[in-house]
């Protein structure tokens, strides 16, 4: 099991807004986590990133325990999150941008002396172009890589997010709502680089509140409902469960 | 790395050419005070950190430097590497303190500034040490081996010169290899969105008292330097102003570019000679022309130039 989570909780204050989740994911898989906004996905996948501390529960990546650890532990763990609203340097190029997503790639070199490419840094620095090139080719930003993040159009910003966190070899990576805000054309390409990413075997976490867009990818989908989860299988099963058509819909379809 | 030596060649055969010593001063000044602006850029321009300790870290090198030459006749670069391990130590120890409590901008500025008085009250008070207020006369010169005429005391102006050329030249070129290695991009990405970059797995903790460390060593060195220049260590060399004119430089000659606070060292340190004025009225016309080319070159003399020097 890569991933396993058990009775995470988050409480702000009074709001309980992840409440006493537990799940698992094994490698290759795809996971949708979906419920209406405000049931705590953000929170929850921001919990797996480190970006917040639980207050209760354990998050065991590869059996050990990194609840509450910081991000750039996480990080360098292999658990890479993107963000909903595109977080980026904003006056760099998109290639600059991957460029320095490239930091865990790096340091994961073995062959490559540090002090070396301090001075020379040529062989190392060829290497991690190639390497950027092939993320901006996957996430089909290869024809922006020299436009200024500041110019990108929102679906372009969402794509060098995945570009970023693709360049960090994520064993699992955490998308928030990847799709949300694009237009129909973007989706179908988010799409298709969601099908490379799964030919590729990365293990994904998706969580969204569209539903049908979920459905099509994961193997496994977990439905939230105000922190806490209340439904959990193959999606279209959880999609037919009384308590999500509840959620979504505010009554009883049974 | 190729332009900036193509830069600095012209200032090498400078000397063979103009023999007044007014200009060879000025540039001597304009080097050692461009270290110092240099090392700030590094922490300021690179991780986007607003620090005001710089100014302890020069006091701090030119002090430690001199009294461990007395204490222990040791020589000067001797005297420098104690200076260096205690400037490393104190900046570690502020560092930790500040970044641990994540301070940022202002509050990191005003934190610094807090250690870097307390400095500079050590520098007045501690007199049996320091000679307070009325400072120490540096008689003693640093020495170089230079290959041909042996150990080499640097005294005359040509001699000041050519040593802190070298020592800017290579303070430049090892801010070059810092800004371009990873170092220099996680730097970048810590000042551009510092939540961004942790999630790139990069430590910003650790790269920020790195940038922190890195550029007081750099002051320190301009300041140990500067010290046995004029000849004279005063408390002075700790306070607040001597802070805030390395800021002026970097952002009059362009923040986060390699030669935009040497431009500005440059601008600074003969601006005051050129303006042919008395003293009073002198202050007062340097300050207008800082004011106006800060607000109508936001980034800086380099800055109309070329952009911002990133990670690329």
């Amino acid at each position: 099991m890569l991933l396993k989570v058990e009775n995470l909780t988050k409480r702000f204050g009074g709001l309980v807004a992840v409440s006493d989740v537990s799940f698992a994911v094994s490698k290759g898989e795809i996971i949708g986590i979906f419920g209406p906004n405000g049931s705590g996905k953000t929170t929850l996948l921001n919990l797996l990133a480190g970006l917040l501390p639980p207050s209760g529960g354990r998050v065991l990546w590869k059996g050990e325990d990194i609840a509450g650890a910081r991000p750039n532990i996480i990080a360098s763990a292999g658990v890479i999150k993107t963000f909903q609203n595109p977080q980026l340097f904003s006056e760099l190029t998109v290639f600059e941008h991957v460029m320095i997503a490239s930091f865990l790639a790096f340091t994961r070199m073995k062959d490559h002396s540090r002090w070396r490419s301090f001075l020379w840094p040529g062989r190392t620095e060829s290497i991690l172009r190639e390497r950027a090139e092939r993320a901006l080719a996957l996430c089909r930003l290869q024809d922006a890589s020299l436009k200024r993040a500041a110019e990108l159009s929102y679906g372009e910003e969402k794509m060098l997010g995945v570009a970023m966190a693709m360049m960090c070899e994520p064993e699992i990576l955490l998308l928030d709502e990847p799709a949300s805000g694009l237009g129909n054309d973007e989706i179908h390409n988010l799409e298709s680089v969601l099908r490379d990413l799964r030919a590729h075997g990365t293990t994904l976490c998706i969580i969204d509140h569209k539903v049908a867009f979920l459905a099509k990818f994961a193997d496994q989908a977990i439905a939230l409902q105000q922190g806490c989860k209340i439904a959990e299988g193959r999606p279209y099963d959880v999609l037919a469960d009384p308590a999500v058509v509840k959620a979504y819909l505010g009554r009883s379809h049974a | 790395m190729k332009s900036l030596l193509l830069l600095l060649i012209p200032l090498y055969v400078l000397p063979l050419v103009v023999h007044s010593d007014v200009v060879l001063t000025i540039l001597i000044f304009t080097f050692l005070l461009g270290i110092l602006a240099v090392g700030f850029n590094i922490v300021f321009g690179g991780a986007g950190q607003l620090t005001m300790f710089h100014a302890a870290a020069f006091g701090i090198g030119s002090y430690v430097t001199f009294l461990s030459m007395l204490r222990f006749g040791i020589p000067f670069w001797l005297g420098y590497c104690v200076a260096v391990v205690i400037v490393v130590l104190v900046s570690i120890v502020i560092g930790w303190i500040c970044f641990k409590f994540r301070l940022k901008e202002f509050y990191f500025a005003v934190v610094t500034l807090a250690f870097a008085e307390l400095c500079r009250l050590v520098a007045l008070n501690w007199t049996s040490v320091t000679n307070g207020t009325l400072g120490m006369l540096v008689l003693e010169k640093p020495t170089i081996w230079l290959p041909g005429s042996g150990i080499v005391r640097i005294e005359q102006t040509t001699s000041w010169y050519f040593l802190s050329l070298v020592a800017l030249s290579a303070i430049l070129v090892f801010s070059v290899l810092l800004m371009r290695s990873w170092i220099g991009r996680n730097f970048s990405a810590i000042r551009l969105n510092e939540d961004l970059a942790q999630t790139l797995g990069i430590d910003t903790f650790r790269y920020k008292l790195l940038a922190f460390t890195i550029s007081n060593v750099i002051a320190s060195f301009a300041g140990a330097l500067y010290g046995f220049y004029t000849g004279y260590i005063e408390p002075a060399y700790l306070a607040v102003t001597q802070s805030l004119d390395a800021i002026a430089m970097v952002l009059l000659g362009g923040v986060s570019t390699i030669m935009g606070p040497v431009v500005g060292a440059l601008v600074l340190t003969s601006l005051p000679h050129l303006i042919e004025l008395p003293a009073e009225m002198r202050v007062a016309v340097y300050g207008m022309i800082l004011i106006l080319v800060i607000l109508l070159m936001p980034r800086g003399v380099v800055g109309l130039f070329r952009r911002p020097r990133h990670a690329a």
